[in-house]
């Protein structure tokens, strides 16, 4: 489950600088494949958030008329660019108000889970030997309780809502992030300005959340960013597998596992709603690419020469 | 030469698949939906275990004619009457042989019953006698009566669900059913095949079909493809969505959707709400876009070939107009009619489950109610069908599909309708009076109280919204023959499938 | 390594304790097997005496002290719904699931280090960009998605592979196919990533400064140095892997570990649930062994 809890490459920390975001930008600017991929999830952050207010109606309003109505094609209004669903709404219109739920699951799970996640490995890892030995072992635990069985706990237990299934998904991801934490932490603390802060006196707090989070922060985020991808595809399987979110709710895993049954009559059901996971997954792939170099000195320099190579 | 390779690789594929995967005559695959736990005989009334074991392995002494209107036909049974009002003869035939090599005799019967009734284990069959003092007595070894008490009218179609075997037969479940009928169980790997052999000593005509090997996918999708490739022969039950193709037949599956009122919370104790839930769904609209064509709008939670099933019951017509009118009515006389109604729908209940609920709630809220659309699994979804219902709750509509392919309501009244009866929404004197009769009763009077009944319940009381009578669909391969029928849910007999 | 081993041992059978605790108590509140396992219209008598013969009318503590002491004797219990040891259908299922899992793990792991070294020697020329975008759109796909559309092209319209199911080496393309793209593309962007790294590293460009023009031998080095993180990554993949591919083996029918998993948590199941996640932590642990003595062949550093 978990692919991403190691830091690939991150020879060499510094703490980061303030007032940098004229360099961000330009940087991303020298990439313009990770250029491309921020405009579409800024897009797509736009639909999340504005969508449901304008296309509520126009998405779940049925008319059995236009089932499965063809894509391409402007006759019934330009929200059928990309056809419509079984029950004749506009597949567009939902994929825009889908959307909001889809982000809101995906992004909740993540922060949820960096939070705690990293939180505890700092604990375990600048901490007693025990308490990290137990928090680890908890890890562990979370690691083999298979996730779909606790989705059916929760979702069982409490409600089958979006808060809940962001709960599911957030505590299957937590271990992700306590491990990397806590591995960069033992490495970190072990590091000459670290000694030096210890020496002349800092609380353990100054010294975890001044001088330890900001040098593992960038490599957290980078997860975090492909993390977001994994997580929208196993909220995709649940609802395949008929457990998770469910209509009347829609997330673009739910549009797409509804849609598998109309692949050989109507693909554009599932298609249009896959295209968008994967390039919405894409671009966060390439952001986060991006993200480990620009965020890293010793290899800023790639971008600042050519621009050319992303990785 | 990269290219050709691939287009060796290619051909090569070809070859070794059509070899690889062609069909020995005598032979077909079935592919199910989904794997039994048990091949048990007395389990045969699950759809999954009944597909494979009844009157394949395992046979019944009556069996009900579903391809033609014969009504009850002998199988292991030669012919019954009744010798007086509370028992039952069947005279049994002769020179029957287990799978075993033993001989079918009286003895064997009564061993089956008493195993099905058993209370060491749960066996499934069982619950269609229950509330019913059953006494088998063997007479001689051809002949065997049943008292029963009270009286059962419908002993013989009762029993044309109790699976004969051995008498030897521990009362444990079997791994490894001993049975009369013309197939062994000749081999089984949990996950991936069973395989059905033909026996030699049957005592009926030998079936067309050598060995049935069945496979289970439960992607539908999936099923239906491996007919079209040629790897299996049958899918029974394929999505609507995939019945594009001419392998493909649409067969009336006996079952009923319907969305189950529980009137004992308001709004929902107000008749005139409950007629405007009926009102408010134009059932037409699905038929043929979301469902399947064939698919008939129900009057009745019953199929038009059931017992008394009442053709003058006729089914609400669809007017949003009339139906907030009524909302109208039941609000100045201080219903609480803007209350939040909770509809639940269960994912994968069938094809298209998910649309139809979702078209139901539009329409309703449409018509003036404030639905809220919940899908759930299978648990969940049991937890709001059946009784004991959670105190405290608000008004709630399950939508719920029926199977009742046996004939007579008596299988289905108690249960959905009965103030006692676990998924009863009702608690009707006149209701309950009416099962208790028509359940005692024989003949003409039995058909012409069920038929007072489902007029009753549909249109005095309105119990609940019923929706369809649904089709099935079902893939069937080029080489053989099969017709499926209205019982093909719950039951595949190998003997009925020929070679084209 | 000895002592590592028995602290690993013991740590792990620690977390299996607290695991089983969990997963037996919480599976117990999602509901009562006899709703599910019974007909819809079954009395409540049928019920009882179902929950009587299984043990479930119990209270859960002593349910518990009764599976613990038949677990101490390995004794996992039965299977509610199929009549026979749990273990048995788990074993029979979990044989399938570790072959389709060591198949696609090499697969992946030759595929993707060597793609990914190969990228990482051509950064940003032609080869690298293709294998980069197409191992992120493989990995960004529903794996469900891709399977069925799998089946509808290679064997629906081609007539190339069976559609699915098992019995000749023909079914494990498919199945085999789909879970190879994503852990791929995975392990592939790592590799590559990792290689780089190692390639601007001080000892290459020592190695290249004096001279050394042998590409191989640089590869080789690079390539073992980059290999640390890659293992790690690889590992995580194929404990994801034996804890079953439910969606594939769902898809093509095929008897795995994940598809018995999703069974019997929606029949409520619970001996098949608990033997399931015994067999299969087993089965990471050892695999997890099996990395730490790949990470101490690879760095003697750690070898301790």
């Amino acid at each position: 489950m978990n692919d991403t809890d190691i830091d690939v490459n991150a020879p060499v920390k510094t703490a980061p600088r303030t007032g940098r975001a004229g360099t961000m930008l330009r940087l991303l600017w020298a990439d313009k494949l990770a250029f491309g991929a921020a405009v579409f999830v800024i897009v797509i952050v736009l639909c999340a958030t504005i969508g449901p207010a304008v296309l509520a109606d126009a998405a779940s309003g049925t008319n059995l008329r236009l089932r499965n109505a063809a894509p391409f094609s402007m006759e019934h209004g330009p929200l059928y660019i990309l056809g419509g669903d079984a029950l004749g709404r506009p597949l567009l219109a939902r994929i825009i108000v889908a959307a909001q739920n889809t982000m809101m699951i995906a992004a909740g799970a993540v922060v949820a889970s960096l939070l705690i996640g990293g939180f505890l490995g700092l604990v375990a890892g600048y901490v007693g030997r025990m308490t990290g030995e137990v928090i680890m072992r908890l890890a562990d635990v979370i690691m083999s309780f298979p996730s779909l069985l606790l989705a059916v706990i929760v979702l069982y237990m409490l409600q089958a809502s979006i808060a809940n299934l962001i709960l599911v998904l957030a505590i299957t991801r937590i271990p992700v992030y306590l491990r990397t934490t806590r591995a960069e932490v033992l490495e970190v603390r072990e590091r000459m300005f670290v000694k030096a802060a210890q020496v002349m006196g800092a609380s353990s707090r100054r010294i975890v959340f001044r001088h330890i989070l900001p040098v593992i922060l960038p490599t957290l985020l980078t997860i975090a960013t492909l993390d977001f991808a994994f997580v929208m595809l196993a909220e995709s399987a649940l609802s395949f597998l008929g457990i998770g979110i469910q209509a009347p709710e829609i997330t673009w895993g739910l549009m797409v596992s509804q849609g598998r049954q109309y692949l050989t009559s109507a693909w554009w059901l599932a298609f249009w709603p896959g295209l968008v996971i994967v390039l919405t997954t894409m671009s966060l792939n390439l952001l986060s690419s991006w993200m480990r170099i620009a965020l890293n000195p010793t290899q800023r320099w790639r971008l600042e020469i050519g621009g050319k190579s992303n990785g | 030469m990269k290219y050709s390779t691939v287009l060796a690789g290619a051909l090569l594929a070809t070859t070794v698949m059509s070899q690889a995967f062609a069909q020995e005559a005598g032979n077909v695959t079935v592919v199910l939906g989904e794997e039994p736990d048990l091949v048990e005989p007395c389990m045969a009334t699950r759809s999954n275990i009944g597909r494979i074991v009844l009157q394949n392995i395992s046979e019944t002494l009556t069996e009900l004619d579903v391809r033609g209107d014969e009504g009850l036909k002998p199988r292991l049974a030669v012919s019954w009457e009744m010798t007086d009002a509370s028992t039952w003869r069947f005279h049994l035939r002769e020179g029957v042989k287990f799978s075993d090599g033993s001989d079918f005799d009286a003895q064997d019967v009564k061993h089956s019953f008493d195993r099905a009734q058993s209370d060491q284990i749960s066996c499934e069959i069982s619950r269609y006698y229950e509330g019913i003092d059953i006494t088998p007595t063997v007479i001689d070894p051809h002949t065997i009566d049943f008292t029963t008490d009270p009286a059962q009218p419908i002993l013989p179609l009762l029993l044309s669900l109790l699976t004969i075997v051995p008498s030897e037969t521990p009362i444990e479940f079997t791994r490894e059913p001993v049975g009369t009928g013309p197939y062994i169980l000749s081999d089984w790997q949990p996950g991936r095949q069973i395989t059905l052999e033909r026996r030699d000593d049957y005592w009926g005509d030998a079936p067309e079909v050598q060995t049935a090997k069945y496979v289970f996918r439960s992607d539908p999708a999936v099923a239906a493809a491996m007919v079209s490739t040629g790897e299996a022969d049958i899918a029974p039950t394929i999505s609507a969505m995939d019945a594009t193709t001419d392998m493909d037949v649409a067969y009336p599956n006996s079952e009923t959707t319907y969305l189950r009122i529980d009137s004992s919370v308001a709004p929902l104790d107000d008749k005139r709400v409950r007629e405007a839930l009926n009102i408010g769904i134009d059932r037409d609209a699905f038929i043929g876009t979301i469902l399947a064509e064939g698919t008939q709008v129900a009057t009745a939670i019953n199929v038009p070939t059931t017992l008394g099933w009442n053709p003058d019951v006729k089914a609400f017509p669809y007017d949003p107009e009339r139906a907030r009118e009524l909302l109208d009515e039941a609000k100045a006389d201080g219903v609480p009619v803007d209350r939040e109604i909770l509809l639940v729908g269960r994912t994968g209940n069938f094809p298209g489950a998910t649309e139809t609920f979702e078209a139901i709630q539009s329409m309703l809220n449409d018509a003036g109610f404030n639905i809220k659309l919940q899908m759930v699994e299978v648990a969940e979804h049991e937890q709001y069908y059946s009784k004991p219902y959670v105190d405290g709750r608000g008004p709630i509509l399950v939508g719920a599909q029926h199977d009742n392919s046996r004939g007579d309501p008596v299988f289905s009244m108690f249960f959905k309708y009965d103030s006692e009866g676990r998924q009863s929404g009702i608690a009707d004197q006149k209701v309950d009076d009416l099962i208790a009769q028509a359940t005692a009763a024989t003949g003409e009077e039995r058909e012409a109280l069920w038929s007072e009944l489902f007029a009753y319940l549909h249109d005095d009381v309105i119990a609940d919204v019923l929706l369809f009578h649904m089709v099935g669909h079902a893939r069937v391969g080029s080489r053989v023959a099969f017709t499926p029928t209205i019982a093909t849910n719950s039951q595949l007999q190998l003997s009925e499938i020929g070679f084209r | 390594m000895k002592s590592m081993l028995g602290k690993r041992a013991v740590s792990s059978f620690v977390s299996l304790l607290v695991l089983i605790v969990l997963v037996f108590f919480l599976s117990r509140l999602t509901g009562d097997p006899a709703a599910l396992y019974l007909p819809i219209d079954a009395s409540e008598a049928m019920r009882e005496n179902f929950r009587e013969i299984n043990g479930l009318n119990d209270p859960v503590l002593v349910q518990f002290g009764h599976y613990l002491s038949d677990l101490v004797r390995l004794d996992f219990g039965d299977s509610l719904r199929k009549a026979r040891p749990a273990i048995d259908v788990v074993l029979e299922a979990f044989v399938w699931t570790l072959w389709l899992a060591l198949i696609t793990m090499v697969l992946v792991t030759v595929a993707a280090i060597v793609v990914g070294a190969l990228a990482a020697f051509n950064v940003g020329r032609g080869f690298d960009r293709v294998a980069s975008v197409f191992s992120l759109i493989g990995a960004s796909a529903p794996d469900f998605w891709v399977a069925i559309v799998g089946i509808v092209l290679f064997s629906v319209t081609l007539g190339w592979l069976p559609t699915s199911g098992t019995g000749t080496i023909w079914h494990w393309i498919l199945p085999v196919a789909v879970l190879f793209i994503r852990p791929f593309g995975l392990i592939l962007q790592i590799v590559r990533g990792s290689m780089i790294n190692a390639l601007g590293s001080a000892y290459v460009k020592t190695a290249r400064a004096k001279g050394v023009k042998n590409r191989p031998i640089i590869f080789v080095h690079t390539l073992r140095n980059a290999m640390l993180p890659v293992i790690t990554v690889i590992g995580d993949q194929a404990a994801a892997l034996l804890n079953g591919a439910v969606v594939v083996e769902t898809i093509f029918g095929f008897p795995g570990v994940g598809k018995l998993m999703i069974d019997s948590i929606l029949q409520r199941d619970f001996n098949v649930i608990l033997a399931a996640i015994m067999v299969t932590a087993l089965a990471i642990f050892v695999m997890n062994i099996v990395i730490d003595i790949a990470y101490a062949l690879l760095d003697p550093r750690i070898r301790t």
